[in-house]
């Protein structure tokens, strides 16, 4: 049984931390989520753990590490279904060749280099435990992600949700998402069927089946609740509660077979309707909880796990620094000459290459999976995880520099008629209400 | 075919086909690299307690039912931590199959007198033993007194999911 006290304790100092660090961030005009992420590392041994040793041993119990981690798991699993709510694949096509090239050029760049740089560290930070393979595909895909909701908040602060950069940015970040989660999925399954009794033909098996059955078959039935959205001007609780267990059903069913919980989640969202009042509606219900309550707990947690001390030495900080290098010239170079090549001004493209390269909380989830199945080691978790929180914080001092508002405008209006983006996005900065 | 759509296929090609023939290239040639020796994990460990209470600092671990070392490992470094709570903060380097390292006494061992020396351990790994297992020495290079402990450990089946070991970052 779960030390009440001890949880509710750990609960309330995480809410406090991560809330106060997310307002300090606000302030140098950082997306709140970027303050809670660093609150996180904060509360663990990198910095607590290191100066306050016994209080933090008094306040997260390694035996009370289990709940914590329970509960932020089913926080990261709504916030996956609500991210897979908010992307959707037919907003490529409206693109062209610009958000082709620039989705594609942004997944392959930083997976090449990522292998090149496993290469490397293959040797130095891994054991032979770990495949090469494994390795090499997992740091593609962690360092090819990029932060959709992260991405989606700076370009509504910013207004740009309707010009080219922001489309092409949306619509790029979706394809990424999408990809680098497929990926992600055959490196789990490739790790966990070296340790599972049924045979790697089943596994994928059973997940082309239930991939195939949800998107002809449950996709269909979705549709029923934008029509009762439609016909009601909302859901009903049982409505609500029905969606609610159908996303916990289809992350229970990926996890069983032999994937992991957020995938079924993900795919949830991925193939519920997409009008925009219907996705805002759904956004508006979930958010506040998932936001302001449940990914705090998965900051802490993650940050729990997250060791800078294990970063020691020159050559150590050398590999965090070669990491940080290869995950921003991939992502942010790679987006930048694609973006370029479909004739996009060069700032404008540098701009788009910047928000790209966010990689947020999108990131730590997928590092946590890496982590979980024991493709990387704790000191390659603690790089990585230092990777994400720089490439996400440079994001908007580098769009200051190099993208004002007015050349964002000016090539939109060259380019592109003004269109809104037809899907709402998750408010990573909600504060008890929608403020999209 | 129109300029933009051809300058678009030539990108497309130097890009992204090129780039990803290149992965296949890498991923084929990673293939040979060898990475250094798993030994993450639980390991059960084996001693003559008499013996090894009479190393500083020994009382504690000598004490304890069913030792463990627990070892949280990153490429060729290495962070452990024994049950009895005998060592913090205590980290090591593995060779091939030689491990080296060095253990400072934890706070709860601390009073116990002359614990206020480092101890060393070295060991050798026996990769070829199913379970795996560990056989080596610990020693106090500042007591010329103290004999050095010998001990086996023996590497327990590893669970799929990790829980985090607070302080060391494991997994």
């Amino acid at each position: 049984m779960p030390n009440l006290f001890t949880l509710v304790l750990q609960i309330t100092v995480i809410l406090a931390v991560c809330r106060v660090a997310g307002s300090l961030f606000r302030k140098f005009h950082q997306p709140r989520v970027v303050g809670e992420m660093f609150a996180g590392v904060l509360l663990g041994p990198s910095l607590m753990g290191w100066i306050a040793p016994q209080f933090s041993a008094y306040l997260f119990p390694p035996s009370s590490l289990g709940f914590l981690n329970a509960l932020s798991q089913i926080g990261v699993v709504v916030f996956m279904f609500l991210v897979g709510l908010g992307i959707n694949p037919k907003e490529l096509k409206k693109h062209g060749h610009a958000a082709v090239l620039t989705s594609h050029v942004s997944i392959t760049a930083p997976f090449v280099l990522a292998a090149f740089l496993s290469f490397y560290l293959y040797p130095k930070l891994s054991d032979d435990s770990v495949t090469f393979i494994s390795l090499a595909l997992f740091l593609g895909a962690a360092m090819s992600v990029t932060a959709f909701p992260v991405l989606a908040r700076i370009l509504q602060e910013r207004d740009w949700l309707g010009s080219r950069l922001g489309t092409v940015a949306i619509a790029s970040a979706a394809v990424d998402d999408v990809t680098g989660w497929c990926i992600l999925a055959y490196i789990v399954v490739l790790t966990r069927a070296a340790h599972s009794a049924s045979p790697m033909y089943l596994t994928i098996g059973g997940i082309i089946g239930f991939a195939l059955l949800m998107i002809y078959g449950v996709q269909r039935l979705l549709l029923g609740f934008e029509k009762s959205y439609r016909e009601k001007g909302g859901l009903s609780e049982n409505a609500m509660a029905l969606m609610l267990l159908l996303v916990l059903c289809a992350a229970l069913c990926t996890e069983w077979l032999g994937l992991h919980l957020l995938f079924g989640a993900f795919l949830m969202g991925a193939i519920m309707p997409k009008e925009h009042h219907f996705v805002r509606y759904v956004l508006d219900r979930f958010e506040t909880i998932t936001v302001t309550l449940l990914l705090p707990l998965f900051f802490a947690f993650t940050g729990l796990r997250t060791n800078i001390g294990l970063v020691k030495g020159q050559e150590m900080w050398m590999y965090c620094g070669l990491i940080v290098l290869v995950a921003t010239v991939g992502k942010l170079g790679g987006s930048t000459i694609a973006a370029r090549l479909t004739t996009m001004p060069l700032r404008e493209a540098a701009g788009l290459g910047t928000l790209m390269n966010t990689r947020g909380l999108m990131e730590l989830v997928i590092l946590d999976i890496g982590l979980d199945i024991k493709v990387i080691s704790p000191a390659l978790f603690s790089m990585m995880v230092l990777m994400a929180l720089i490439t996400t914080f440079m994001a908007t001092p580098l769009l200051d520099v190099i993208c004002p508002d007015r050349l964002v405008w000016e090539g939109t209006e060259r380019a592109l008629k003004w269109q809104k983006p037809a899907v709402p996005q998750l408010d990573l900065d909600a504060t008890g209400g929608s403020a999209a | 075919m129109t300029s933009t759509a051809k300058r678009f296929a030539v990108s497309y090609v130097f890009l992204v086909f090129l780039p990803v023939l290149g992965l296949l290239g890498v991923l084929r040639q990673g293939r040979s690299l060898k990475a250094p020796m798993s030994v993450d994990g639980q390991w059960k460990l084996q001693f003559d307690p008499a013996q090894l209470a009479a190393l500083p600092c020994g009382k504690a671990l000598a004490s304890v039912e069913e030792p463990v070392l627990a070892i949280s490992q990153s490429g060729e470094r290495f962070t452990m931590t024994t049950s009895g709570g005998l060592a913090t903060a205590s980290s090591g380097v593995i060779q091939d199959t030689t491990l080296n390292a060095s253990l400072q006494p934890s706070e709860s061992t601390g009073h116990e007198s002359g614990c206020d020396r480092q101890l060393t351990l070295t060991a050798k790994l026996d990769p070829t033993a199913n379970p795996k297992s560990l056989s080596g020495m610990l020693s106090s290079k500042d007591c010329l007194a103290c004999a050095p402990v010998q001990f086996r450990a023996v590497r327990e089946a590893q669970a799929e999911h990790s829980q985090v070991k607070h302080g060391a970052g494991g997994r």
